[in-house]
């Protein structure tokens, strides 16, 4: 899987995905049909969360609040 | 001299102080005495010094400072009598404890009251998001702060957005823009992930809007959570006791409210060999227990073999007892027969020997034999006669000789 810059993926949910596989290898017995196809998964998961890690710059948006005007 | 009246005098006076005398309210220092609050909703208390006393009043929703008996204050507002009881008071709109200790009084007196009320307790505080993708900055623009915590988050993670709104974190406004920036994320929940307020360390006058129960309640209402990250791992306000998760610094803010990329790269990595090295030793495990599986195949076959084995043996071990019970049974036969044979000879022989003499004595009997020795048989009518009687004279016998015989008459019959 290849992930296209403005298809910004949810690093969070991908690195607990990987998690949860690692989780599931290492205290499950494990079926092997299902190992391989997780096993693909994860690695699939691990490149994908390679390339969010090259994002070096932090976007910061400046918001303009007058004080006391949202006093709801 | 112009007489008032008691009402113009009183009129006169309060006009005069709040127009003439101190146009811009008043600033008292002293201490306090004879604190005291009745039905939640008046506050009395003397301000006084070596000399003197002045008697001071407030409402409670104005006054948010807590003061206590024997905390040095700077109170600010404006001198008044009252006309129906003609007592002199100041009316207070605001109080400031004077030096350290009774700022520091003053911090621990709002702190207990906060923790009462349970602004601090652990079982409140949220958890972060640990990758978040929106960030909301409260924090002075201008600051070391702002600086040290964008540099700090740059270092550690990248791809964020970070939505900071300028506060004054310092000085008359600050509470209330802190608020309002609180205020706004609040109402547009879609900017931010998790609040970061923070600012550069400084003395409990500087953190008095850190401090402040305003801004504490604002951040133990955010439906976001909050990290504040206040000056330097020694300083501690109240709005930290608040916060979801504290920080010690602004950059230590940062660390909190972002992963580091090395280490999440490492765990990345470290996944896919787990993977890789699950899979493989789940492989391995698997041939292992296909070996042993054949092991076991194979002894279960070994040992059919060699239980085989043994029952042969023990056939053949029975075998050979049963042979050996035939042979010694063959042998008993043999000696049996022997003895059979051996018996039955003496037996025949002493039968023959028996016949023998037997025949010795028939031969004896034998009337041949009796002829032989001189003596004949008279038959008469065929019948051997025995009595003289038996016939008449002249009646034909028979008389037969050892060799031959003779046809005779009787002559005579002798008695």
């Amino acid at each position: 899987m290849t992930v296209k810059k403005n298809d910004k993926i949810d690093f969070g949910k991908s690195f607990e995905e990987l998690e949860g596989i690692i989780e599931w290898f290492e205290s499950e017995e494990v079926d092997l049909d299902e190992g391989i196809k997780k096993f693909e998964r994860g690695l699939e998961l691990a490149k994908t969360c390679k390339e969010r890690l090259k994002e070096v710059e932090n976007k910061v948006n400046e918001i303009k609040v007058k004080f006391g005007e949202i006093e709801e | 001299m112009k007489a008032y009246t008691v009402t113009e005098f009183i009129e006169f006076l309060n006009a005069a102080f709040s127009e003439a005398v101190f146009p811009e309210g008043v600033t008292i220092e002293g201490e306090v005495a004879e604190y005291r609050v009745s039905q939640n909703k008046w506050i009395w208390f003397l301000l006084k010094d070596e000399e003197s006393v002045v008697s001071c009043f407030a409402t409670v929703w104005q006054l948010r400072t807590p003061l206590e008996d024997g905390m040095q204050v700077k109170v600010f507002g404006m001198p008044k009598v009252y006309p129906k009881s003609g007592k002199f008071s100041v009316v207070v709109e605001r109080a400031e404890p004077v030096g350290a200790g009774a700022l520091r009084r003053a911090f621990e007196l709002l702190k207990k009251k906060l923790g009462d009320e349970g602004l601090f307790d652990a079982a409140r505080k949220r958890p972060l998001s640990r990758f978040p993708e929106r960030i909301g900055l409260i924090a002075s623009g201008e600051s070391a702060a702002y600086s040290d915590f964008l540099r700090i988050l740059g270092n550690r993670w990248g791809g964020v957005e970070v939505n900071h709104v300028h506060v004054q974190v310092q000085g008359q406004d600050a509470e209330r823009s802190i608020t309002s920036a609180f205020a706004h994320f609040n109402t547009h929940p879609e900017l931010a992930d998790v609040l970061v307020l923070t600012r550069g360390g400084g003395s409990l006058e500087d953190l008095h809007a850190f401090n402040s129960e305003d801004v504490a309640r604002a951040v133990f209402s955010s439906k976001i959570p909050v990290v504040v990250g206040v000056g330097h791992e020694r300083d501690e306000s109240l709005a930290d006791y608040v916060a979801d998760v504290r920080a010690s610094t602004p950059s230590n803010a940062a660390e909190i409210v972002v992963p580091d990329r090395g280490e999440i790269e490492a765990a990345v990595d470290g996944a896919a060999r787990r993977i890789g090295s699950a899979m493989e030793r789940e492989m391995r495990e698997r041939l292992a227990r296909v070996d042993r599986f054949v092991h076991r195949l194979e002894s279960v076959v070994m040992n059919a073999v060699s239980s085989f084995r043994h029952r042969l043996r023990d056939f053949s071990a029975a075998m050979k007892t049963f042979g050996d019970g035939i042979a010694s049974m063959q042998r008993a036969r043999i000696r049996l027969t022997e003895r059979l044979v051996s018996s039955a000879t003496s037996w025949a022989n002493r039968l023959t020997g028996r016949l023998l003499a037997d025949e010795r004595l028939l031969s004896g009997l034998d009337p041949e034999n009796v002829l032989k020795r001189g003596y004949a048989i008279v038959r008469a009518g065929g019948r051997a006669l025995k009595d003289a009687d038996a016939v008449r004279v002249s009646d034909n016998i028979d008389i037969r000789l050892h060799r031959g015989g003779l046809a005779a008459t009787v002559t005579e019959v002798k008695e």
